[in-house]
C-alpha cells in the first residue's frame, strides 16, 4: 500500500537558527550531592573547618502567576466546547458567552444549517462526476487517489474553520462509523459526494442516514454489493450492515448475514462504465428471507422497497439504539461507557424515532457527561485541527502542494492515520489507548514543534506572529505563561506548566518580559510548544 | 496427511543453543544500557547524554538475544492461494477463475506448492529456513475481522483482561528493557498490548524527538517534556515516556547501515528495514510485530498471474527475502511467523473473489525452523458455497512451538489454559 504521493511529499524544515553561544545562568540552584545510605563502614573524614555561613540563595518560586485580563470559560463551558469543537478559540469563546452559556450554545448549534464555503472552490474535482472524474484518471489528468486527498482536505479545512463545530464533529462521527475509506481502488469517484451526503444527515434522523448511506454506491461498491449476484450474494456489505453499522456483533447469526446479503442483492452501478448506480432487479435473490425478527416473502424481483423496509426494521431495532448510543458514549463522554447512560440515550433514540439531536441534548445534560472533563485524547485529525484553531493559524486558497490547505492531511497522516484513510470498514479506532503509542507521541512532538515555531507549512498559511502573543508593554514572565495558558489550554495556569515554561526557555518565573524578549524570536518556539505539548492539550 | 514433503532436511544449523546462552548472558549488557540511560535521562537531558549512551552501545557485545517478528496479514490472507493444496481436486473444482495451476506451483511436492508470487522466498525455502503450517487458525470459526483480530492476538479466553500474547511473552522472558518490544506502525496491536513497554515507530528515522537538536545545548526541550509527562498523562503518558526514552537507546540503531533501498518501498519494506536495522544494533528487543492491510479480497482478487492477489503476495515475499538478506548472520536468531485473523472460502464468488472463511497458512521462517516443507493435517476441501478450510491445528500450537524453542518464557504463561499439540515445526519440539 505505498503511497504515491508519499516520496514527493516535503519534509518539515527546522529553522536552523542557533541560540547565542553564551552559556545562560543557570535558573536553578544546583543539585546537591547525593546523600549516602550506609555511612556505618565508612570511616569518617575528618571534619572540615566550618566555612562562614555563606547567604543561601532563595528557592525559586513556582508559584503560577495570574493574567486575569484574558478570559477563560466555566470549567463546565469548557468541557463541552472542548469536546463538541476542533479546539476552542477566543472567538468560539465569545461565540458560547454570547449565547447565554454553553448549553444554550449547542441547542444553537443543532440548528444550524451548514453554511457554504468556498472549498469546493479549493478543490474542483470533488463536485465533478464519477464518470468526469474516472475519465481525467484514465486521460493523466488528475488521478482519483488525489482527489481521494482533497476529500481530507475539506474535511479537515471546515474542521479548522468552519463556525458549524457541532455539525463538523458529528459528520466525522457518522463518517466514521459509516465508514467508507477514500483511498480504495478509484473509489473517489464516489467518495466525495458521499461525504457530503454524511453531512446533510449528520444530526436528522439516523434511519435515513442508514439507507442513504448504505444505498450510496460508494459504500456499496467498498463492500461489494455493487457485482453482488442471485446465485452468490457477496456477503461484505451484508456482513458488516449487521455487525457495524446496526445491531453489533453477538446480536446476529451468520444465516442472518447470508440472508441480509440476499436482500442487498440488485443494488449494483455501472462501475468501469457509465458509473450510474442502478437497480438490477434481475440480480436480486428472491425467497424466504429472515433477518432476526424482521422476515418477508420476498417473491417480487424487484427488492426495493423490502430494503427500505429492512433497513428501517433495523435502524429502529433496540439493539441498535443501544449499539449508536454506545458509540456516542465512547465518543464524547469516556472509553468505558456506563450501562445506564447508554441505556438512557437509546431510550432517547427509540422514543423519538432515530432522530439524533434528543439523543445529543441528553447527552450533554447528562451528569456521567459533565462527570468526564477533559478525559479524552485528541486522535491525530483532532490534534492537528486544533493546533491550527488555538494557534489562529489560517490557510488560504491553496496554490501548490506545499500550501497549508494541502499540507494539512500530510500533518494528520504523519499523526497515524490521514483522514478517511483507515483500512478496514469498522471505522478509526476511537479509544484513548489506540492514540497512546510511542510513534504518536513522537509524531505529535513534531507537528506542535513545527507549527509553533512556524516552520511547516509556510505556504499560503495566516499566523499570528509572536510578538503580538506580548497582552502589555511589560509584565514578568510567569503572568505571560498565564495569559498563554488562558489563550491556548482556557484556563489559569499551573505550578507545573510554569516548571516546564522556565525548563524551556532558561527563564526565571519574575523575569520581566518587554516586546525586545528572546522570548519572541528564537525562543518563542520553545515556550510555545510547552503548550501544545502539555497533556492539557491532548486530552479535551 | 502431515509433513508431505519429499525432501527429509538434516537438522537445522542454526546455532540457536549458542544464541540462547548468549542471550541470557547478554540481558547484562542490556542492563549496562539502559542504567546508563537512565542515569542520564535522570540528570542531564539532550546531546550529552546521547553521547554518553551510543559509544558504549556501538563498543558492547552482542546480547545475541533470540527475536520472535509477526507479520500480521491484515483483512484475512487467503491461504489456499499462497500454499495450495493441488493434490486436492475440490480446490481447482471450487475456483474455475482465481485457482494456481499445479504446474506453475513452487516448491511443490505431492500434494502442496507455494504461490509462484513467493519464488524470493524460495532460497530461504530450499536452505530449511522456511517452513508453512497449513489449516491453522482460532479453534472455532470467527467471521468478523475485528473480532477475530483481537481473539487471535489475545490468545487468552479465559480472561477479560486485554493483554496480548507477545506481550505476556516478553513479561515471562528473563531479558528486561525498556526495548524489548517493537511494534512497528501508528498504534500497538492487541498482541502487544499489556503491562511490558512496548516501543513503536513507523520508520526508525522518525523515532526522533523535534526541538531536541544540536541547536538546544542545554537540552531544555528534553527537560521540560520530562516536567510535562514525567508522571501521569494518563494513556499517553505511557507512550510519551517511553518515546522519550528509547529515541536515546535506539541511536546504536540509526547508526547501522540503511538498507532500505534493498525493500519494496511499501510501509511493510520500509518498516522492516528499520527492524533490521534495530535488530543489527542488537538492543535486546525480543518481539517485533508489523502489518501489511488490504488483503481482504471479496471481489476482484485477480488470476493467478496478475492482480490483487499476486502484488499482495510478491511485496510480501520481496519484503521478508530482502529481510533476512540484511539481517545477514543476525537473522540466525530472528524467527518469523506470518499470521491472519481468518482464512478464505474455498469456493471463489461470483465477483472472482473469496467471502470469509476459517481455516489459514501460517509461514514460519529463519532461526529454529526446520524449514523446506509442508506441515499440518489436511482437512480434505468441500466444493460448496459455504465450505471453509477447517482447522485441524490450533494457531497457537504453532506459536507456542516458536516460543518454547526460542525464548525462555513458559508457553503456559503465553498460552494461558491452552494445551498445545505438537506440529514439529521447531528445532527441538
Amino acid at each position: 500500500m505505498s503511497n504515491p504521493l508519499g516520496a514527493a511529499r516535503p519534509k518539515p524544515q527546522r529553522k536552523r537558527k542557533r541560540p547565542p553561544r553564551k552559556h545562560r545562568g543557570r535558573t536553578r540552584p544546583k543539585k546537591r550531592p547525593k546523600k549516602r545510605r550506609h555511612k556505618s563502614k565508612i570511616k569518617p573524614k575528618p571534619k572540615p573547618k566550618p566555612r562562614p555561613p555563606k547567604a543561601p540563595k532563595p528557592p525559586t518560586s513556582y508559584a503560577p502567576g495570574r493574567y486575569a485580563a484574558t478570559p477563560v470559560l466555566p470549567t463546565a463551558a469548557r468541557h463541552l466546547v472542548n469536546r463538541f469543537s476542533y479546539g476552542i478559540t477566543p472567538g468560539l469563546t465569545r461565540e458560547v458567552t454570547a449565547a447565554g452559556g454553553h448549553l444554550a450554545w449547542f441547542d444553537q448549534q443543532l440548528e444550524r444549517r451548514p453554511r457554504t464555503d468556498p472549498y469546493d472552490a479549493w478543490w474542483p474535482d470533488l463536485t465533478l462526476d464519477a464518470k468526469t472524474m474516472y475519465q481525467r484518471q484514465v486521460d493523466k489528468v488528475r488521478g482519483t487517489w488525489e482527489v481521494a486527498h482533497d476529500i481530507g482536505r475539506r474535511s479537515m479545512m471546515r474542521r479548522i474553520t468552519s463556525p458549524d463545530q457541532v455539525l463538523e464533529v458529528m459528520t466525522e462521527f457518522w463518517e466514521n462509523h459509516l465508514h467508507v475509506p477514500t483511498n480504495a481502488d478509484n473509489i473517489a469517484v464516489y467518495r466525495a459526494a458521499y461525504g457530503e451526503v454524511i453531512r446533510a444527515g449528520a444530526l436528522g434522523r439516523f434511519a435515513d442516514l442508514l439507507s442513504a448511506a448504505v444505498l450510496h454506491p460508494a459504500m456499496l461498491w467498498y463492500l461489494g454489493n455493487t457485482s453482488s449476484t442471485k446465485r452468490h450474494p457477496n456477503e461484505n456489505l451484508g456482513r458488516e450492515l449487521l455487525e457495524l453499522h446496526t445491531v453489533g456483533l453477538g446480536n446476529h447469526t451468520e444465516e442472518d448475514v447470508k440472508n441480509s446479503a440476499r436482500i442487498l442483492t440488485g443494488w449494483r452501478a455501472r462501475t468501469y462504465g457509465t458509473w450510474e448506480p442502478y437497480y438490477s432487479a434481475s440480480d436480486h435473490w428472491t425467497g424466504e428471507v429472515r433477518v432476526k425478527e424482521f422476515s418477508d416473502p420476498n417473491t417480487a424481483a424487484d427488492g426495493r422497497d423490502l430494503t427500505t423496509r429492512y433497513l428501517t426494521y433495523l435502524a429502529r431495532h433496540p439493539d441498535t439504539a443501544r449499539r449508536i448510543a454506545t458509540k456516542l458514549v465512547r465518543q464524547f463522554v469516556s472509553d468505558v461507557a456506563p450501562a445506564a447512560l447508554v441505556d438512557r440515550l437509546a431510550a432517547v433514540y427509540l422514543d423519538h424515532d432515530t432522530a439524533i439531536k434528543p439523543v445529543l441534548r441528553a447527552l450533554v445534560r447528562a451528569p456521567e457527561f459533565a462527570a468526564a472533563v477533559d478525559g479524552r485524547l485528541r486522535d491525530a485529525d483532532e490534534d492537528v485541527a486544533a493546533t491550527y484553531r488555538v494557534l489562529g493559524a489560517v490557510p488560504s486558497r491553496p496554490a501548490s502542494g506545499s500550501s497549508a490547505a494541502n499540507q494539512v492531511n500530510w500533518q494528520v497522516s504523519a499523526l497515524g492515520l490521514a483522514p478517511y484513510n483507515w483500512p478496514r470498514p469498522d471505522g478509526q479506532p476511537v479509544a484513548n489507548a489506540a492514540w497512546s503509542s510511542p510513534t504518536r507521541a513522537l509524531a505529535s512532538l513534531s507537528l506542535h514543534w513545527n507549527m509553533a515555531g512556524g516552520y511547516w507549512p509556510k505556504a499560503e498559511l495566516t499566523r499570528k506572529l509572536p510578538p503580538s502573543y506580548l497582552p502589555a508593554r511589560s509584565l514578568p514572565f510567569r503572568d505571560l505563561v498565564d495569559h498563554l495558558s488562558r489563550l491556548f489550554l482556557q484556563r489559569p495556569s499551573t505550578e507545573a506548566l510554569l516548571r516546564a515554561c522556565c525548563a524551556a526557555t532558561e527563564c526565571t518565573p519574575t523575569k520581566v518580559v518587554t516586546a525586545t524578549s528572546d522570548l519572541f524570536t528564537w525562543r518563542w518556539v520553545r515556550l510555545c510548544a510547552v503548550f501544545l505539548d502539555s497533556p492539557d492539550f491532548y486530552y479535551h | 496427511m502431515t509433513a508431505t514433503t519429499a525432501t527429509d532436511l538434516t537438522e537445522c544449523a542454526c546455532p540457536e543453543g549458542t544464541a540462547l546462552a548468549a542471550g541470557r548472558l547478554g540481558a547484562t549488557r542490556r542492563g549496562v544500557l539502559g542504567a546508563a540511560a537512565l542515569a542520564g535521562m535522570s540528570t542531564m537531558f539532550g546531546s550529552t547524554v546521547v553521547t554518553m549512551t551510543s559509544a558504549p552501545a556501538a563498543a558492547a557485545p552482542a546480547t545475541g538475544r533470540p527475536v520472535v517478528v509477526v507479520i500480521s496479514l491484515r483483512g484475512a490472507a487467503d491461504g489456499l492461494s499462497l500454499v495450495v493444496p493441488h493434490g486436492d481436486p475440490a480446490y481447482y473444482a471450487a475456483r474455475p477463475g482465481i485457482a494456481v495451476p499445479r504446474e506453475s506451483l513452487l516448491a511443490r511436492d505431492g500434494f502442496f506448492g507455494l504461490h509462484p508470487a513467493l519464488a524470493p522466498l524460495l532460497p530461504l525455502w530450499s536452505s530449511g529456513r522456511l517452513a508453512a503450517v497449513h489449516a491453522t487458525g482460532l479453534p472455532v470459526a470467527n467471521r468478523s475481522h475485528f473480532s477475530a483480530m483481537e481473539e487471535l492476538e489475545d490468545a487468552d479466553p479465559g480472561s477479560a483482561a486485554r493483554v496480548g500474547w507477545l506481550n505476556r511473552m516478553v513479561g515471562a522472558d528473563t531479558g528486561t528493557g525498556a526495548l524489548q518490544a517493537v511494534a512497528v506502525g501508528s498504534s500497538l496491536p492487541t498482541a502487544l498490548l499489556g503491562p511490558e513497554t512496548v516501543m513503536s515507530f513507523r520508520t526508525l528515522d522518525a523515532a526522533v524527538v523535534a526541538g531536541d537538536d544540536k541547536w538546544d545545548t542545554h537540552g531544555t526541550r528534553l527537560k521540560s517534556l520530562r516536567t510535562l509527562w514525567g508522571a501521569g498523562g494518563r494513556e499517553l503518558g505511557g507512550g510519551m515516556r517511553t518515546a522519550l526514552g528509547a529515541v536515546v537507546d535506539l541511536d546504536a540503531a540509526k547508526a547501522q547501515a540503511d538498507r532500505a533501498a534493498s525493500y519494496p518501498s511499501s510501509d511493510l519494506g520500509k518498516g522492516l528495514a528499520s527492524v533490521a536495522r534495530t535488530l543489527r544494533a542488537d538492543l535486546g528487543v525480543t518481539a517485533v510485530t508489523i502489518d501489511t492491510q488490504s488483503w481482504d479480497m471479496h471481489v476482484g482478487m485477480g488470476t493467478a498471474t496478475s492482480g490483487w492477489m499476486v502484488r499482495n503476495t510478491t511485496e510480501l515475499a520481496n519484503a521478508v527475502a530482502a529481510f533476512f538478506a540484511d539481517l545477514g548472520p543476525v537473522g540466525d536468531r530472528v524467527t518469523l511467523v506470518t499470521v491472519s485473523e481468518f482464512g478464505r472460502r474455498v469456493q471463489e464468488n461470483a465477483n472472482q473473489g473469496l467471502d470469509h472463511g476459517w481455516g489459514n497458512v501460517m509461514l514460519v521462517a529463519g532461526a529454529g525452523v526446520k524449514g523446506g516443507r509442508y506441515y499440518g493435517t489436511w482437512p480434505g476441501l468441500q466444493n460448496t458455497l459455504d465450505a471453509d478450510l477447517a482447522v485441524t491445528t490450533d494457531y497457537r500450537s504453532v506459536l507456542a512451538e516458536v516460543v518454547a524453542a526460542r525464548t525462555s518464557a513458559s508457553t503456559a504463561a503465553v498460552f494461558p489454559g491452552f494445551q498445545r499439540e505438537r506440529v514439529g515445526v521447531m528445532v527441538g519440539q
